[in-house]
């Protein structure tokens, strides 16, 4: 159980440098493939060439895109404050 | 390899002056002339038709028409298969509707140019001289500018995928180790630059790019500059000369075409109004309007003044 406890206070202490991540990966994709969803695009070959490795970061895109009208209170939850 | 770059105001006579060139230098060296311009004359310079691709015109002269179109559809092809290869599994996003974006967008057209060239300067082995004749300045301008502009792009987009696998790796260094035997059942994200596939792609491509640059920037690469004597062409062609310093590309060579003996003194002016504007010194010809040559329209790449001089170097 103490093993388990030890796993939980890793979880947390990560939850936040997850989530740096997660915004850094969505500004990665948002810089490269910002044509898609209606940005000024960099050069268009940029994102085609890198596109094939893309997937995650596509998937966090759309995320991104779907939890926006909600964005207090995702913010709020990663935080976790209640 | 020497490789020259026409260019010039649209209608200033490019590609005549560079098939000219072309057609000096093949008396002593082998020559490749490619034409980039979506609105191609070459073949009517020349009187063939080039729309199947290259032609051997004189055994030391050969001529090419660049189907920009057709090299933007073979480039997204490709570029679909390593993305199929890559996603087989991958339905959901709908990425085909992604790529019928793609496909009207201008950058690609741009970038089929500079491949286009790229591919000219590194495949081709067999010629002393490879001429190209671009299309009107601001494309030409802004082709050139590619590589260069993408390096800056490619160094920011680094920089953050940098930042991105060093916050990876301390996630995974928080996190307990694994035990024996157990899996994880999120996938296993790569925090080693060397094995993510993004910054390998984006190093490959900037060492691709930094090459090219090199290559361009270098001193067997130059620009000739074709202007005629008016106000117009000459305003463009400072702007051109002003572009071309700021991406550090050599100036070889200045063609003043369509001199009369009326414009003379007008030419001269135009003249030295560009070489103040030059920080470079190039040296300069003098073309005349030839009437006769044009109305004939035969042998329109044989003209008597001697181009040919000025770009061995």
């Amino acid at each position: 159980m103490l093993y388990d406890m030890g796993t939980a206070q890793r979880e947390s202490l990560v939850s936040l440098t997850c989530l740096e991540v997660q915004e850094l990966e969505n500004i990665f994709a948002l810089l490269l493939m910002g044509s898609f969803v209606g940005l000024p695009a960099p050069p268009t070959f940029l994102s085609v060439e890198l596109l094939p490795f893309m997937e995650k970061e596509l998937r966090i895109l759309n995320q991104r895109a779907e939890d926006s009208h909600d964005m207090l209170a995702e913010i709020m939850g990663n935080l976790g404050i209640d | 390899m020497k490789i020259l770059f026409f260019t010039g105001k649209g209608g200033v006579g490019k590609s005549t002056m560079a098939a000219s060139a072309a057609w000096q230098l093949a008396r002593k060296y082998r020559v490749l002339i490619v034409s980039l311009d979506p609105a191609h004359n070459l073949g009517d310079i020349f009187d063939v038709t080039l729309k199947r691709g290259r032609k051997r015109f004189t055994n030391t002269l050969s001529l090419e028409e660049v189907d920009l179109k057709k090299m933007a559809r073979a480039y997204l092809t490709r570029e679909t298969k390593v993305l199929t290869d890559t996603y087989k599994y991958l339905q959901a996003l709908n990425l085909d509707h992604y790529f019928s974006v793609l496909k009207y967008s201008p950058g690609i057209e741009e970038y089929a140019l500079l491949t286009s060239i790229e591919k000219t300067i590194r495949g081709e082995k067999d010629f002393d001289y490879i001429i190209f004749d671009t299309p009107p300045t601001g494309l030409t301008i802004r082709f050139l500018a590619l590589p260069q502009v993408t390096i800056t792009w490619i160094d920011r987009l680094m920089a953050i995928r940098r930042q991105i696998l060093e916050k990876r790796y301390t996630i995974q260094k928080i996190r307990r180790p694994l035990k024996e035997g157990e899996t994880l059942n999120e996938i296993q994200l790569k925090f080693d630059e060397n094995e993510d596939d993004i910054m390998q792609r984006l190093k490959t491509l900037h060492a691709n790019y930094r090459q090219l640059t090199a290559i361009l920037q270098g001193k067997d690469c130059g620009v000739v500059l074709v202007f005629n004597p008016d106000l117009l062409s000459l305003r463009e062609s400072e702007r051109l000369i002003e572009g071309l310093h700021d991406l550090k590309l050599p100036l070889r060579l200045l063609i003043q075409n369509k001199v009369t003996e009326e414009n003379r003194k007008n030419a001269e002016q135009v003249l030295s109004s560009l070489r103040a504007s030059a920080k470079t010194p190039a040296p300069a010809s003098y073309v005349a309007l030839n009437k006769a040559l044009a109305v004939s329209g035969s042998c329109l790449y044989d003209i008597p003044e001697d181009l040919g001089a000025n770009l061995e170097y």
